[in-house]
């Protein structure tokens, strides 16, 4: 009789579910993807039920289901900074109370009555062990140390973790409020985008500016000589403020906020904006660079520590921070670790796998499993589904013999398309299974794309996507990075001859976030890349999630249709199917 | 239309779409309501066992969708310029769909089954017409809103059609389609009701935690101090594994 252990996280972004057999991953889905509404928060009901059905099993067959934080501990962290900021926090503290009073206090109960289990079946896995689980576990490293980096969990903010083997031991933690994800985050907030959703723009934004606000930003954040760091909590408000991140002496310090939606037209890019604009623009990209320079020196900080305090080869990395693929590219290149390993799904989503892969590992003491493979561990439509649903919605659709050929000619000439095959990626990259694809050697595609196809901001960089074996031709992609690499978890420097020929995805400052593709963990969209490379002579393509701004990826034949109708793309490919544009 | 609805809906619009603000607010509003109803279309498209309404469904919810850009586009269009108003900021950032209605989680369609959701698609998409004529007769609340309205009240207006030949086909089946309509206007009164009681119940809440706040929580402020930066050790954990998985739960 196999062991069923199913890991959810849920309640404050990115909710997810992921079912393990015997140890090994059946399923793992992100509930946005069913409820379409991005970051979904939600008890994941629909995503678990895929799971479930993946594995044919009902929940009365799980031998456990572990929930990725502790909430009782959390609560406390909340009490706690309430009272310790009185009485500032009173415009939070009621807001938090009724939160939590009113439903997550309760999560013992709900998590039986949502997902119909026994209670006596419940187990309940710290925050920042359950991402470093799902960094450790998932990895292919028996030894590492392993490093977990976000807002904040129950107290700890970052935390240090010794694995070997199936052991997990705590080292040491930086706790809340002190938080490198948070004071990312409070500058995304002064940048204009939303927490917990712009912090990718940041690191696009970053490109158009140099560092010019570090010497003001290095008083927010302290390096201590012991290897971790320290808020000057003045210019913070997080801790108590139920809405906003920055305090006044933040907005004295680096000046006045950006409005969201607000223009930007930094000077390398000034398109046909008023003087005044270039000017605020230029701050606001300062303004990301140095954050983003900070946040990077912050990180190599971390992991020499690491090295000392653990002294492994690898390094493993999870936490919404690790989702910052520049700094990984730095962490990789300048670190003092062989071997770089990033959880796919570093965010919050990747609690849940941890959190399963925790209790499977350290609660029921089994062995380590073969490293994950692959990340199109979500929904799969199928062709014979796709077939019926594209029928019923009136669709024109051909079968090509050679789907991947066939796209691979359209797209050498010009045509963007969508790109849907096997199942739903794991995490927040598209990594060629739910993917926009273009050519990479137009200049104008970029613009493109993001204006008539994403409708989103000019200045958003694209990934490119490289088939393994030219990799090295085209990048710069530093040895210990190899594997952040295949996940498009680290960015690369782009080789100088060869940036004219791919314009598409290089970003301002010459490099790009590459996902390099191997024919084991994609084939479909592999082979589509070889035959790109017969006809264009470039092994590259442009990849970026297929969604609309504001939107989840698509997982459905009917989400991929609708995406498809209400954007640019030209034409589109689900399941070996090409779907034609209706008039 | 209902005499006690006109009754009532006039003259709260004349009130609501000349406060201050209230119309980037009450466009915001409307832009996440057919963004939510994009949502719930597509789900049926995908779910219903009835293949001939898939195509219906789907092309619904491009209605939707489209209704939701054009209202977001009048927000846009009537908040200051240099500035964003909140309502902006809502209909341009999708993470505040959850505090907007949708019942994450199960879908409407899932919640409801097939013929209790087209009453209520039915239910829902006719009220909507009668509102926006509301608006229109008194030319509410300017010109180019006024027109969009037009635009997205023709659309509306076939989605009432076609829900009601659907619902027309129950009948004929002997189905209680009737019940069902009946069901989903009790419904909406009965959600409305509610929605109403939850905000209140939060409101009076908020007063009574912050009544709690100010005479119970200050003289702990005494002792307690938030947590010093740079790295500790890791607090102690249980041996067991297990035990400490079933703690603090």
């Amino acid at each position: 009789m196999p062991a069923y252990i199913l890991g959810i996280s849920a309640l404050y972004h990115d909710a997810a579910a992921v079912l393990l057999r015997d140890g090994v991953v059946v399923g793992a889905a992100q509930e946005e993807r069913f409820s379409r509404v991005k970051h979904d928060a939600a008890m994941p009901r629909r995503a678990a039920a895929w799971c479930l059905e993946q594995a044919g099993i009902t929940a009365a067959d799980l031998d456990y289901l572990v929930f990725y934080e502790k909430p009782l501990r959390k609560f406390e962290r909340i009490l706690a900074t309430s009272v310790a900021t009185f009485p500032r926090s009173w415009g939070s503290f009621p807001r938090q109370m009724r939160a939590w009073l009113g439903d997550k206090l309760w999560l013992r109960t709900n998590l039986c009555a949502t997902f119909g289990v026994r209670s006596d079946r419940l187990l309940f896995c710290e925050h920042h062990l359950s991402h470093a689980a799902s960094a450790f576990y998932a990895s292919p490293h028996e030894k590492a140390a392993v490093l977990a980096v976000d807002g904040v969990g129950e107290w700890a903010t970052t935390s240090l973790w010794r694995g070997d083997g199936s052991a997990l031991e705590p080292v040491s933690e930086v706790r809340f409020p002190h938080s490198l994800g948070l004071l990312y985050s409070t500058i995304t907030a002064h940048l204009g985008f939303a927490v917990n959703e712009g912090e990718y723009k940041v690191m696009g934004m970053a490109a158009y500016g140099k560092p010019a606000f570090r010497q003001e930003l290095d008083r927010l954040l302290k390096l201590d000589p012991a290897g971790g760091f320290e808020l000057d909590l003045d210019y913070f408000s997080f801790h108590y403020h139920p809405t906003r991140s920055g305090s006044p002496a933040l907005e004295a310090l680096l000046g006045p906020p950006r409005f969201p939606g607000a223009p930007f037209a930094p000077a390398v890019a000034p398109g046909d904006a008023s003087a005044q604009q270039i000017v605020e623009s230029q701050r606001w990209a300062d303004i990301a660079a140095s954050a983003q320079a900070q946040v990077e020196d912050a990180m190599l900080h971390l992991v020499r520590y690491a090295k000392g305090a653990v002294g492994t080869d690898a390094l493993c990395l999870a936490g919404g921070v690790a989702l910052n693929s520049v700094a990984n590219r730095r962490v990789a290149a300048e670190g003092p670790f062989a071997h770089v390993w990033v959880q796919p799904a570093a965010g919050d989503a990747g609690g849940a796998m941890g959190a399963a892969m925790w209790a499977w590992h350290a609660v029921l003491g089994n062995p380590r499993q073969p490293p994950l493979a692959r990340m199109d561990l979500g929904r799969v439509n199928g062709p014979a589904r796709s077939s019926e649903m594209l029928t019923d919605l009136g669709a024109k659709f051909t079968e090509p013999a050679d789907p991947g050929a066939s796209a691979a000619a359209e797209l050498a000439d010009g045509k963007v398309i969508g790109w849907v095959e096997g199942g739903d990626e794991w995490g927040p990259r598209a990594l060629g299974h739910r993917s926009i694809l273009a050519d990479p050697r137009s200049t104008e595609v970029k613009d493109h794309v993001n204006a008539r196809v994403k409708y989103r901001e000019l200045f958003r960089p694209f990934a490119p996507a490289v088939t393994a074996a030219a990799a090295a031709d085209w990048f710069d992609i530093p040895a210990a990075a190899a594997e952040p690499a295949r996940w498009m978890l680290s960015t690369a420097g782009v080789h100088e001859a060869r940036q004219a020929t791919i314009p598409a995805v290089v970003h301002v400052d010459g490099s790009a976030r590459v996902q390099v593709v191997d024919p084991v963990a994609s084939p479909a969209f592999h082979q589509l890349l070889v035959e790109f490379n017969k006809l264009s002579g470039v092994p590259v393509v442009l990849n970026t999630s297929f969604n609309l701004k504001g939107e989840p990826m698509v997982s459905s034949t009917v989400d991929a249709m609708a995406s498809f109708v209400r954007s640019g793309l030209d034409v589109l490919y689900i399941d070996g199917l090409r779907v034609e544009r209706p008039k | 239309m209902g005499q006690l609805r006109r009754a009532y809906l006039g003259p709260i619009s004349e009130v609501a779409w000349r406060l201050p603000g209230w119309p980037t607010r009450l466009l915001a509003a409307f832009s996440l309501a057919e963004r939510g109803s994009m949502l719930d279309m597509l789900a049926a498209a995908d779910a219903t066992p009835r293949r001939e309404m898939r195509r219906k469904y789907f092309l619904h919810a491009l209605d939707e969708g489209r209704h939701a850009g054009i209202f977001a586009s009048r927000v846009r269009a009537l908040s200051p310029p240099g500035n964003i108003s909140r309502a902006q900021a809502a209909t341009e950032d999708a993470g505040l769909l959850q505090g907007h209605g949708i019942v994450a989680g199960e879908t409407l369609f899932a919640r409801l089954g097939e013929m209790d959701f087209l009453a209520f698609v039915f239910v829902a998409e006719a009220d909507a017409v009668e509102q926006f004529h509301v608006y229109l007769d008194r030319r509410l609340p300017d010109p180019d809103t006024t027109a969009a309205l037009r635009d997205i009240l023709k659309d509306e207006s076939f989605h009432v059609s076609y829900s009601k030949l659907e619902c027309d086909k129950y009948r004929r089946e002997g189905q209680p389609i009737d019940h069902a309509i009946r069901l989903a206007r009790w419904r909406r009164v009965k959600e409305g009701w509610m929605r109403f009681t939850r905000d209140f119940g939060e409101r009076m809440s908020g007063v009574w935690l912050l009544v709690l706040y100010f005479l119970v929580i200050w003289p702990f402020r005494l002792v307690a101090r938030l947590e010093r930066g740079g790295w500790q050790r890791a607090p102690a954990r249980p041996t067991s594994a297990l035990a400490a998985a079933r703690l603090e739960g």
